[in-house]
């Protein structure tokens, strides 16, 4: 019970749970050491919109009982953790990251809650995002700018900037997120994170704020692939309040955390390997040679139909989006913040051909994914073509290419696999000479999640450790 | 580019959600989405003859279960 504050807040979740359940950490100072890191943090951050200080320490005196008497719920008892405020949780407030939800305190708990808790979870408060989730920058209008740990000049990326930038200050040990076109891949690449989407229905979506019905998924942002592994496993799996939740097996998660990868196939794919920073280019190409140094094959693969892949999640999201959001587009638009209420717009003027069609295409460019896994285990791609942006920026001169627009420069790395629904995981490659994050994404197949983690897993080992981010004031 | 204006836009606004919007605003939307509409038709391209959309039954079928047990 002698560690030092600052030496907790360094511990990954598989390395707390240990030291929880042999009760050489309290939860209840792990928890006073968050809060207090939060506290020091979020000043400058805003990863936070609401922080749930009495509860967390009350679940942590509960979880502190528990273990003393024996009863160990799993790897996150005593864990303290935070949730995108899109997630409802019972009688706490859940906004959205909206001025329009600002009050709304819901009478349940969405699933991935009720799971986390029941698995002995302590929260610490709901995240910080870009508005309902839509737009990738996090600066957000209405309950402050989340800025990077990494450089506070810039974006952590988003939406679930919160989540990122929670995990890269260590202002909590793991973080729920979103993605709808690649919102927990992207804030975790930018911010050197690890963020895993699952595959479209693995984890349910009951009780989280829709962005697009058929685009939406739910995952873990962490410090390592463990934890992403760790974190799915509770949240995964058939759940009766939501129809959409597949009922497939949820095999064990974990299984293939330091397992070798040698003689596995890995693809890149052609159609996102161009048009890279030269720092991305660098980093991505060092990230295929550790690979390949780890014995797995590497080879390129193209996907035909994946540069419209981007095309068809915007149409749906755009048309999707509107209809949830239509009440109040028509009471209360001024609420909405102007990129969102734009994008909101574009909607209205989206024809339900043009939606249907998009909704079709899918199956096309995951037949050609599916092709192309059929004798590769998985595929590898960068997860953006820049590094964070400094905040205001809406184009890019670093890369290659032309000026680029940073939403295109970032979206068409993660939207393909929101429109395919495979999992995909984002993980940090290195940190740019500016000290900036860069990641890949390693894609499955359909409910491959476990092959996805394997290799991600065994490449952080050959990668080592990233370094953390500058201390912030 | 299908012909997407800003009339057209500021029409939609004001005859189905009740608010005014400015003409430099209208023609950014009506831009971006006669954009999205031109490069929505070149879909087809790729092979979508027989191609059903993603809304199945059994969906339809779990979805009407759910509601009916938590309304009974």
């Amino acid at each position: 019970m002698s560690i030092p504050f600052q030496e907790l807040l360094e511990f990954d979740v598989a390395t707390l749970s240990g030291k929880l359940r042999a009760r050489d950490i309290s939860p209840v100072e792990l928890t006073e050491a968050y809060l207090g890191r939060i506290e020091q943090t979020d000043g400058s951050l805003r990863a936070y919109i609401t922080v749930t200080d009495t509860m967390a320490r009350k679940a942590a005196k509960k979880a502190e009982a528990e273990i003393a008497a024996g009863k160990w719920r799993g790897p996150f008892h005593g864990v303290p953790i935070a949730l995108k405020d899109l997630v409802y949780t019972s009688r706490v407030r859940t906004t959205g990251g909206s001025k329009i939800l600002a009050d709304f305190k819901p009478d349940y708990d969405a699933t991935v809650w009720t799971r986390l808790k029941r698995a002995g979870a302590v929260l610490l408060g709901k995240l910080n995002q870009h508005e309902f989730a839509y737009g990738i920058t996090s600066s957000n209008p209405h309950w402050g700018i989340v800025r990077n740990p990494y450089a506070l000049d810039r974006i952590p990326g988003g939406s679930s900037g919160g989540s990122a930038a929670a995990i890269a200050a260590r202002s909590a040990a793991a973080t729920i997120g979103t993605d709808t076109g690649g919102s927990i891949r992207i804030p975790a690449a930018l911010c050197g994170c690890v963020g895993l989407k699952p595959t479209w229905s693995r984890v349910s979506r009951y009780g989280v704020i829709p962005l697009a019905y058929t685009l939406d998924h739910v995952g873990p942002i962490t410090r390592t692939v463990r934890d992403a592994a760790m974190m799915l496993q509770i949240i995964a799996g058939a759940d009766r309040n939501d129809s959409t939740a597949s009922r497939e097996r949820v095999p064990d998660f974990s299984a293939g955390v330091g397992g070798q990868i040698s003689g596995m196939r890995i693809g890149v794919i052609r159609e996102l390997d161009y048009g890279l920073s030269d720092d991305v280019a660098h980093s991505f190409n060092a990230a295929l040679e550790t690979l390949r140094s780890l014995g797995a094959t590497v080879d390129h693969v193209t996907i035909p139909s994946l540069p419209l892949a981007g095309l068809m999640n915007g149409i749906i999201t755009a048309a999707e989006a509107l209809e949830i959001h239509e009440e109040w587009m028509r009471t209360r638009p001024q609420d909405y913040g102007d990129d969102v209420r734009r994008l909101l717009e574009i909607g209205m003027m989206t024809p339900a051909t043009s939606y249907l069609r998009a909704q079709r295409a899918r199956a096309r460019t995951l037949a050609e994914s599916i092709a192309v896994l059929a004798d590769r285990d998985v595929l590898v791609a960068p997860a953006s073509a820049i590094v964070a942006p400094k905040i205001g920026t809406t184009q890019m001169l670093e890369a290659r290419e032309d000026r680029v627009e940073v939403v295109a420069a970032i979206l068409r790395f993660t939207q393909p696999f929101n429109t395919t629904g495979q999992p995909a995981i984002a993980i940090p490659t290195g940190l740019s000479p500016d000290g900036l994050p860069i990641a890949m994404q390693v894609i499955g197949r359909p409910f491959g999640e476990s092959e996805v983690i394997r290799v991600a897993a065994a490449y952080e080992s050959a990668r080592g450790a990233l370094p953390a981010a500058p201390e912030i004031a | 580019m299908p012909l997407v204006t800003s009339e057209t836009v500021k029409q939609v606004m004001r005859d189905l959600y009740g608010y005014e919007i400015s003409d430099a605003d209208a023609d950014a939307i009506a831009h971006s989405a006669g954009a999205m509409l031109t490069l929505a038709g070149h879909l087809p391209s790729i092979g979508l003859a027989g191609v059903e959309p993603p809304f199945g039954y059994p969906v339809l079928l779990a979805e009407a279960a759910r509601l009916a047990k938590a309304r009974s």
